[in-house]
């Protein structure tokens, strides 16, 4: 009850509830949007939130979230393109549907499907961060910088096909970590004389960097997007009955389940979820025939799913300060950027955050299924704006963005050369998520590891004599043998087959 | 070449650069027995061995993958040539009239060629995020040599 009453107290206080319907409706808008991706939509509005105090901002992030899950179902059922990779799955029934004059049905199943999977994504954040957060008091030094290295383990060996190419972009963004001054003995490093650098490289800058500026070098010689014609426009949502309810509740329970673990487990997202649960409510559905040509269940199992990530993807990045996903990064950057560590001393030191968070994360849900029903119309006019006109528009929000951030224009300098960094990283095939991962856990890797060494005097037996420093170690150690072993048969796989 | 050899050789690169600039990070009495230097050296022997991994690994494999050719990376990296113009114009002619220029310059870039709706919307857009940033959030936009020199 006391959590209850200090959630409501930090949502009623200030502007959270209205930043909650602002942050939705920014989501649904950004997620419709083709070439948006939620981290991108949370990075452009990552500047506005500055000023404003710490609950507002990071209920207002959150709400993007949520919003943007929704609105990638929007050009996914009704022009066949995923506003967001995560509703890659929702076009291969939904716009089966649209097509059999069912868009409106398809969508209402989308909106509430969403919602369900919000709520219950929330349920597992409210239930599952607490106790892991109490778990994480005990950690030491050394178990902190054992947890980042676990951290870092799992994105770059189960997020991408190949351990190496995670290994080298986790190693790139813990480079990128080490510029700027050394923690323990202030000495500057890597910072070429520049007294811009002295301060290192914030994580926002990499991530606002790597998602939007990269994004546009490569919308650059992509084509345009289909539009919405004139049917499309027309269609007018419509929330299931009881009928199509009988059919949806079990994709949906499927959803849950696989969206909790992928949003708990790091680098998992609603993308690997929205697509297990579309194989996996087929699998169980005792019309598998159906998926594919028009199914409800093909629609609500993968929307339930991915909305089950923007809670659970939290989990670990509240507890443990580890965010899961590129989403859940942009958040640890507003907390930093608003002085607050996420972890277990979130808890302790500054609990009006997470329980405002909590609060602010059901009244975005709620108010997702409010703004989901009158919000079509405007979605699809943006849709079918201009490209080139869109693209400046995020270019211009970047550039004022990140001056307003960090009052230099060295730093939207910065921004860009990140930009080309990851361009770079995407033509050689390295993925992202492990560089910004670097980024984020560098400095807690490093300074716990020293921090580690001068508790025990520079013995290194520290790490294997604590049980859950040992624990977190062999768990990084199993998950590189087991990414190791899947890509050596995935290779054996393809070597042995005739155009291999 | 392929793709992978190509990473591998650039990580390898990498690596020794930065090995070379850790070498020479100065050493403080403040120092604890890892040194600022300790994790940037591990760091790049790691990123090293990683790069050798891959580049056998590609030359055993033979399915490095494929690299684009050059020119087809000559569009991406004019976007970043409009954002690096806008840096270097904002100290001179002020935040908004330097990004009602990159608004009209990227939209021509990606391919819009209607000057009238061009020059409204970079007008229009640069004045609303004027008001936004400037005004409403208060944050001190670049002024401008050149505007302030003519006022």
């Amino acid at each position: 009850m006391n959590e209850l009453a200090l959630a409501w107290k930090a949502l009623s206080a200030g502007w959270a509830l209205p930043a909650a319907v602002a942050g939705v409706v920014w989501g649904i808008i950004g997620g419709a949007l083709p070439g948006i991706s939620p981290s991108i939509a949370m990075a452009l509005l990552l500047p506005f939130t500055y000023g404003m105090d710490p609950v507002t901002a990071i209920v207002m992030l959150a709400s993007v979230y949520v919003g943007a899950e929704y609105g990638g179902s929007i050009p996914a059922i009704l022009i066949r393109t995923p506003g967001t990779n995560s509703a890659a799955a929702t076009v291969l029934d939904g716009f089966e549907m649209n097509r059999q004059g069912r868009g409106g049905e398809a969508l209402g199943i989308s909106l509430m499907s969403g919602l369900v999977g919000g709520l219950f994504g929330l349920l597992v954040l409210v239930v599952a961060t607490g106790p892991l957060a109490r778990l994480a008091l005990a950690f030491t030094p050394a178990a902190y910088c054992a947890l980042g290295l676990l951290g870092l383990s799992v994105i770059a060996g189960l997020s991408e096909k190949s351990l190496l190419r995670g290994f080298i972009a986790a190693l790139l963004g813990l480079m990128l970590a080490t510029i700027g001054t050394d923690p323990v003995s202030g000495v500057a490093r890597f910072t070429f004389g520049s007294p811009d650098l002295l301060e290192g490289i914030k994580p926002i800058i990499v991530m606002v960097g790597l998602f939007a500026v990269t994004e546009l070098m490569v919308q650059a010689t992509e084509p345009d997007w289909e539009k919405a014609g004139s049917g499309a426009a027309a269609t007018r949502l419509k929330l299931p009955d009881l009928a199509v309810w009988r059919r949806i509740w079990k994709p949906q329970a499927i959803g849950a389940a696989i969206g909790t673990f992928e949003g708990v487990t790091p680098g998992g997202g609603g993308t690997i979820a929205a697509f297990l649960s579309y194989s996996e409510a087929k699998r169980w559905s005792k019309h598998p025939d159906e998926f594919g040509k028009g199914s409800v269940e093909g629609v609500a199992a993968p929307e339930c799913a991915n909305n089950v990530v923007t809670g659970t993807a939290l989990v670990p990045l509240l507890s443990l300060g580890i965010p899961g996903s590129n989403s859940a990064a942009i958040l640890l950057g507003a907390l930093l950027i608003h002085g607050l560590t996420p972890g277990p001393m979130l808890f302790e030191r500054n609990p009006e955050v997470v329980y405002g968070l909590y609060g602010g994360l059901f009244a975005a849900n709620i108010a997702m299924l409010l703004i989901g029903l009158v919000i079509l119309t405007p979605c699809l006019w943006l849709v079918n704006r201009p490209k080139p006109y869109l693209m400046a528009f995020v270019f211009a929000l970047v550039v004022s963005g990140i001056y307003a951030i960090e009052q230099s224009l060295f730093h939207v300098g910065l921004v860009l050369g990140i930009g080309v960094l990851g361009y770079a990283m995407r033509m050689l095939g390295l993925p992202q998520l492990p560089l910004v991962l670097g980024v984020v856990l560098g400095f807690m890797v490093e300074s716990n590891y020293r921090r580690a060494m001068v508790i025990s005097g520079g013995d290194h037996a520290v790490f294997v004599q604590e049980p859950i420093t040992l624990g977190l170690l062999l768990a990084s150690l199993a998950i590189i043998v087991f990414s190791l072993r899947r890509e050596l048969r995935a290779a054996r796989t393809s070597e042995g087959t005739p155009n291999g | 070449m392929s793709r992978d050899l190509v990473c591998a050789a650039a990580a390898l690169v990498l690596a020794g650069l930065y090995w070379r600039e850790a070498d020479a990070i100065p050493r403080s009495l403040l120092s604890d027995a890892v040194g600022a230097e300790g994790l940037p050296k591990l760091l790049a022997v790691t990123l090293a061995a990683c790069a050798v991994l891959l580049a056998v690994r590609a030359v055993r494999r033979r399915d490095g993958g494929r690299l684009r050719a050059w020119r087809e990376h000559a569009r991406p990296l004019g976007v970043i040539a409009l954002g690096a113009a806008y840096v270097g114009l904002a100290p001179l002619l002020g935040y908004a009239p330097a990004l009602a220029l990159l608004i009209a310059a990227t939209i021509a870039y990606f391919g819009a060629r209607a000057p009238m709706p061009i020059a409204a919307t970079a007008i229009l857009g640069a004045g609303a995020l004027w008001l936004v940033f400037a005004k409403l959030l208060g944050v001190a936009m670049p002024a401008g040599a050149l505007v302030r020199w003519l006022a």
